[in-house]
């Protein structure tokens, strides 16, 4: 050791080492639910490369038939392909999906932030507005609705839908946008002369970004199982329309046949498309857990 | 105090009266609005070969002429009294139809609400106990896959197995015709519809307590705790379970309405005699009297659990207590 | 002595998304029957993880990678969590940092010390636990127990569920108390009660206790042995007079020094620069080197090994090592009079010596040298003082918070102050005795009851004016919040938040470009440029705050307005902030109310100070005066509670006992002496 270690050098400075994450990019990251929905997504937008038959075309002949080579999926009673209604249904089920999700996210954002913002006498009357709207039976209120509105097409459903499924989540809203609203930097923000819109833009909708895309892909969910339920009890579309829901509202023929293809395959497909886009939809939430447990 | 309680309970009852009333009004408009013959309900086919002037007569005899608003009056006048008019498609009073049906709904719903009421408690402290554990996994697993399956599928999915293929239970209706006394019968008809109302919600709300309890695991007060020496038994029990009961009481029910108008959909895939399928025909056939009835009934069921959920909240959780003893004692902080 | 608990070389790593966090890095200390050893650091040092492994709380993803814990010879570092069960609570016991969260909300107080009773002594009768129950809510000083057994926590304040916790803590008569942080979430005030509390159930009951904190002040008052952490490790351990006295590490130099007691009298305060380093990579050497000015070339290749200065006294670090260069003189003129002394030798004599300057020193305070510094000050100030432009007037403000209709709390109670331009005014009180609501008042973010605020001759309250000003008094008041990590929004980055008021009002940047004025910002308050990417919640506390002033500061207010900004730091970090204040207020020159719960660091950087007391002012007066010859008693107790790191001296301390209303409600503000008003009982 040299006498020099020993010198007074004073304080140096080190070079900040970058902290290596221990994890994968994809750990934690539904990987296997996006890859799936993707593909359920591209065949449906595709389907004109993939459908083997005419989806809409009823070949008497060949009706009720259980999976063969030709018929992949088998044919439902008014002897229509299974497997080619599946890609060219699924996209209609998307859409509605899509558009009555947009349209009730749209209104539950609305409604939720206008009450979150609103003084405390417009709050409460708004939220009374929501819970006697909940009140009315959600099934009671669609039919008569789609009877206002008359006969039923994607556009009428999705609007049904969409106007009926609106209240939970703008609840939600209501409450995030209040926490974001008594927070301090909103205050710091306005005290510094920050006018609505910009609070609106630059503090609020980045902090409810992440709740937002939760609430919509469970919206999404919840409107193409709104709209399967709606078809399967003959309310929603008619048979010639294709969509998921209308392929299973011939699901009671099929339980007399026991033709378990009929039921069998839409069901799946529809369950897993619901399963992805859940996964997803948890992924989005807000990681809660992240502390780890005292007990 | 005592002023104070009388006070709440009015202002409880208040609110309660105006919601029903502003619920009636809403529902009546919007089925007026509806395109669709109420008299088909009533006269069937018969209609068809109606002329204008027989129409013109049946409407009347219906009270169905008058302008929708002096329909309203006339019929909220009635209802105060307790008379709701009559099924145009049962011919008979509305309560009378509503009676021989509710019970069997009453039931499916009861026993389904009581399974998934005590089955979420049970799974949701299994899992928060072996947090992360394969066990827990696999419970939330299977409950995600559950929960995204639509209920009406899901019933599908049962009676192809159990009543088409392996025709070990029956596929529809509340009875075997004829033995509608059997009660063991009656039963085995249930299983069934049951298991699906209880399949399709217990994962929500396992999963609900599943996660109440970990956020309270992590609360300050657990670590308190295991420096006394009490184990993580205890702490789960008395403390942590002690805490989320009273905002479990108030989810569950709030969820009472979710819950019946799950069955609804069952109800008709079983064609099962209860109010479901009652309210599913009046809404499409325009049974008018019977639709308003079975709204308010159903109204007044989720307007009530909802203030249920609240008292429960306001009464049993001294956290919220605490805020009205506030009012009371001025300041107490010591 | 025997030894109750021994700790050898123990080592707990945390696993972490970013790799392993070593909190404690080869521990080793003990602890005797019925003495009470103080762990002292700044926080991110590993003190808590510390304590919680002794009794295996530590959280899952921690663990106790090696080394061993023997209480009474008996080693438990293998024990199972049945085993340990039956130690804790008999054994040992923890009594936690926050009161608020640590209590269970939905049960009784008395119900929780029941319960901790009844752990160990199952077969007690409801009558005798009842019984114990009162007698330990007796012992920690809750008076009328048996009534307020049946209260809820949130019907106490702060003191009074940390006595409730440290009754549950002793409901079976522990050998080891383990206290972290006991006092760091209460009032100043509060704080001395509880120390002395510890100490008294240590003298009572024996209980040997490990008191954990971040400020060397508090510890002084009742530890027998104090041990330093910094980075995971002890580097250095003594008999509290020793440690005080006769310090040898130079982080324990810097700790002391940046305390607010030991640079009385001067106009700065001593900071330690820097902050404790990340523990997932430990800087290699001894940790502490990036932060020492007097670090060796050797500090950065080597660790140091604990040297033995007297049998109780061990410190780590090379500069005991006999060929260490001569630092000892240097470090004398460094950190002055006070510690000069101590820093030579062991000896009695010359400790002895030293005290008597310390608490000459100390006692400083208040004499007539510091009285006439004061008013020399004064006069050199005048120019910004006492005869520049009044640029706030606060007159007769009160506010109120409704409770219920019949029911108010006067929040704020007729409070009249003025601030001129460039004047720095302190406001100081208690927590919940309304300066906030004062401060957010001035904002315009609380409307008053009644009052008026006049900025620049704008009555702010009033609508019209205020509109027609709106621009003006936007950007030229500013205000900083105590806690950066909610004032400053997690989504976005630090380089827009600290543009953001620039942005709001269409300002122009002084220094060029945006990117240019957000750099410049950031060197005024000492951040680095790399910080300028980043997200709040990827800094620090203290850096958090400097991001906070910097975008307060960007618009080159007139009036600074800080509600409590070093409340929730450590004091190291307090007197960086406070040095930084001080700084950019001598570099911009604006007027600055600060806002803060104690007296201690208000003096270093304002020129007049005001005491509030529910909702009132009870007291106003420039800083020299008023430490010099506070007059009302509230003023005196809140001086006489600010801990000095002097053991003997804070020992013979009296504190004074607090009611919440002890001192007659109303009264008028009169001028005692020129400047100096305070509130006369009526």
């Amino acid at each position: 050791m040299s006498p020099d270690e020993f010198q007074v050098v004073g304080i140096r400075h080190i070079a900040e080492q970058p902290d290596k994450l221990k994890k994968k990019w994809y750990q934690g990251r539904p990987i296997f639910s996006i890859g799936i929905l993707v593909l359920i997504v591209a065949g449906c937008l595709g389907n004109r490369f993939i459908m083997t038959k005419d989806p809409t075309y009823m070949d008497l002949l060949h009706y009720s038939l259980a999976p063969d080579a030709e018929f992949l999926f088998g044919t439902d009673t008014m002897g229509r392909d299974i497997f080619s209604m599946i890609w060219y249904g699924g996209r209609i089920s998307l859409l509605i999906g899509l558009l009555s999700a947009a349209i009730s996210t749209v209104i539950a954002v609305l409604f939720g932030a206008v009450s979150g913002i609103a003084p405390q006498w417009l709050d409460t009357l708004l939220m009374r507005v929501t819970e006697i709207l909940l009140s009315i039976p959600n099934l009671l209120l669609v039919i008569l609705l789609q009877a206002i509105l008359g006969k039923a097409n994607v556009l009428t459903i999705s609007f049904v839908i969409g106007v009926t499924g609106w209240t939970s989540i703008a609840k939600v809203v209501r409450t995030e946008v209040r926490q974001i609203r008594n927070s301090e930097y909103v205050i710091a923000s306005r005290c510094m002369g920050g006018g609505f819109f910009h609070i609106l833009w630059k503090h609020l909708t980045p902090n409810f970004v992440s709740s937002i895309m939760f609430m919509v892909v469970m919206n999404v969910r919840s409107a193409i199982v709104s709209e399967s339920t709606l078809s399967f009890m003959g309310i929603g579309l008619p048979l010639e329309v294709i969509s998921w829901g209308s392929m299973l509202s011939l699901s009671e023929k099929a339980l007399l046949g026991g033709s378990w293809w009929m039921i069998l395959i839409p069901g799946v497909f529809l369950v897993v498309t619901l399963l992805c886009m859940t996964n997803i939809g948890n992924y989005l939430r807000k990681s809660v857990n992240q502390k780890q447990s005292n007990l | 105090m005592k002023k104070n309680k009388v006070q709440y309970i009015g202002k409880k009852v208040l609110i309660f009266a105006i919601s029903v009333f502003l619920l009636s009004l809403i529902t009546f408009y919007i089925s007026r609005m509806a395109p669709g013959d109420p008299l088909v309900s009533y006269y069937g086919d018969r209609v068809e070969k109606m002329s204008p002037q027989e129409r013109e007569r049946a409407e009347e005899r219906l009270g169905l002429h008058k302008p929708v608003s002096v329909q309203y009056v006339q019929w909220l006048k009635q209802a105060v009294r307790g008379d709701f008019g009559i099924s145009y498609k049962y011919k008979k009073d509305v309560l009378e139809v509503i009676g021989g049906r509710i019970g069997n709904t009453l039931v499916l719903g009861g026993i389904g609400f009581l399974l998934i009421f005590v089955l979420a408690l049970l799974l949701g402290v299994l899992c928060a106990w072996y947090e992360d554990s394969l066990l827990d996994r696999m419970i939330c697993k299977v409950g995600t896959v559950t929960s995204c399956i639509p209920e009406f599928w899901l019933s599908l999915l049962l009676l192809l197995i159990f009543a088409v293929e392996l025709r070990w239970l029956p596929g529809s209706g509340a009875y075997t015709v004829g033995k509608s006394d059997d009660i063991l019968d009656r039963i085995w008809h249930l299983i069934l519809p049951v298991s699906i109302v209880v399949l399709n919600h217990l994962w929500y709300y396992a999963y609900m307590i599943r996660n109440k309890l970990l956020e309270e695991v992590r609360a300050d007060y657990v670590l308190l705790a295991r420096s006394k020496g009490m184990d993580k038994k205890q702490i789960l029990f008395r403390h942590c379970l002690r805490n989320i009961i009273p905002s479990y009481l108030s989810i569950m029910a709030i969820s009472v309405p979710h819950v019946l108008g799950g069955t609804y959909i069952i109800e008709t895939v079983f064609s099962y005699p209860g109010i479901g399928t009652l309210s599913y025909e009046s809404a499409r056939y325009k049974d008018y009297n019977l639709l308003m009835v079975l709204c308010i009934l159903s109204g007044v069921v989720v307007i009530l659990c909802n203030m249920i959920a609240q008292a429960v909240n306001e009464q049993i959780d001294p956290r919220i207590r605490a805020a009205e003893i506030m009012e009371e004692t001025e300041v107490t902080q010591l | 002595m025997s030894e109750l608990l021994e700790v050898k070389h123990l080592s707990v790593g945390i696993d972490t998304v970013q790799g392993e966090v070593e909190a404690v890095r080869d521990v080793s200390f003990s602890l005797r029957a019925g003495e009470i050893l103080a762990v002292v650091g700044e926080s991110g040092c590993g003190k808590s993880i510390m304590c919680k492994s002794i009794m295996k709380l530590l959280p899952g993803n921690a663990k106790i990678k090696s080394g061993s814990i023997c209480i009474n010879g008996v080693d438990i570092t293998s024990y199972k969590e049945k085993e340990m069960q039956k130690l804790r609570g008999n054994l040992f016991s923890m009594v936690f940092q926050d009161p608020m969260t640590s209590l269970n909300p939905t049960m009784t107080i008395g119900a929780q010390i029941a319960e901790a009773v009844l752990i160990h002594q199952p077969k007690l009768s409801k009558a005798e636990v009842k019984k114990r129950v009162l007698e330990l809510m007796e012992l920690v000083g809750i008076e009328r127990a048996e009534e307020r057994a049946n209260l809820y926590p949130w019907n106490f304040s702060g003191g009074m569920r940390q006595r409730s916790v440290l009754a549950i803590a002793l409901a079976s008569d522990p050998d080891i108390l383990i206290a972290d942080e006991p006092t760091t979430s209460l009032d100043v005030t509060i704080q001395a009660q509880i120390l002395d509390l510890l100490r008294e159930i240590q003298k009572r009951l024996g209980t040997a206790t490990i008191l954990v904190s971040h400020d060397l002040g508090v510890v002084a008052r009742c530890a027998d042995r104090v041990a330093v952490m910094y980075a995971g490790k002890i580097i250095e351990t003594g008999e509290t007079q020793e440690v005080y006295y006769d310090p040898k590490h130079p982080y324990t130099w810097g700790l002391l020094r940046s305390l607010p007691a030991l640079s009385r009298g001067k106009d700065r305060l001593y900071t330690l620069p820097g902050m404790p380093p990340s523990l997932i990579h430990p800087p290699k050497g001894d940790a502490f080197a990036y932060r020492n000015t007097y670090a060796l070339a050797v500090d950065y290749e080597k660790e140091p090994p604990m040297f033995r200065v007297t049998d109780s006294h061990y410190v780590a670090t090379w500069l005991l090592d006999e060929r260490a260069a001569n630092v000892r003189n240097q470090i004398a003129e460094a950190m002055g009079n006070v510690d000069a002394v101590g820093a030579q030798n062991g000896e009695m004599e010359t400790k002895q010596l030293c005290r008597k300057r310390c608490i000459e020193k100390l006692e400083s305070g208040g004499n007539f040298e510091v009285l006439e510094q004061a008013e020399s000050e004064e006069g050199q100030n005048s120019e910004t003082g006492q005869n520049a432009e009044i640029l706030l007037d606060v007159q007769h403000l009160s506010h109120v918070f409704p409770l219920s209709k019949k029911h108010v709390i006067r929040a704020v109670d007729d409070v009249s102050f003025q601030i001129r331009r460039g004047e720095i005014l302190g406001l100081v009180g208690e927590s919940g005795s309304g300066k906030s609501t004062v401060a957010r008042c001035i904002m315009n973010i609380c409307r008053p009851y009644s009052g008026k605020i006049v900025y620049r001759g704008i009555d702010v309250c009033d609508r019209g004016q205020f509109r027609q000003n709106k621009k003006m008094l936007q950007t030229d008041r500013q205000l900083i919040f105590q806690d950066s990590g909610s004032s400053l929004n997690q989504r976005m980055k630090v380089k827009e938040i600290i543009l953001e008021p620039l942005k709001v009002s269409h300002m122009k940047p002084m220094h060029g470009s945006y990117h240019e004025e957000a750099l410049f910002q950031m060197k005024a308050v000492g951040l680095e440029e790399q910080c300028l990417n980043r997200y709040p919640s990827e800094l620090s506390g203290g850096q958090r705050q400097r991001v906070a002033i910097a975008r307060a500061l960007i618009t080159e207010p007139g009036l600074l307005v800080a509600d409590e900004p070093i409340a929730s730091l450590d004091v190291s970090i307090q007197a960086q902030i406070v040095n930084l204040f001080r700084h950019l207020q001598e570099e911009h020159g604006f007027s600055f109310l600060f806002i803060a719960h104690d007296l201690a660091m208000v003096e270093f950087l304002c020129d007049r100070v005001g005491v509030m007391y529910h909702g009132r002012l009870v007291e106003l007066a420039p800083c020299g005066e008023l430490y010099a010859n506070p007059l009302h008693p509230y003023t005196k107790e809140l001086l006489s509670a600010i801990p000095v790191p002097d053991p003997l001296k804070e020992r013979a301390r009296k504190t004074t006992e607090f009611g919440s209303d002890k001192y007659v409600r109303g009264g008028r503000m009169e001028e005692v002496l020129p400047g100096h008003y305070v509130e006369i009982d009526q």
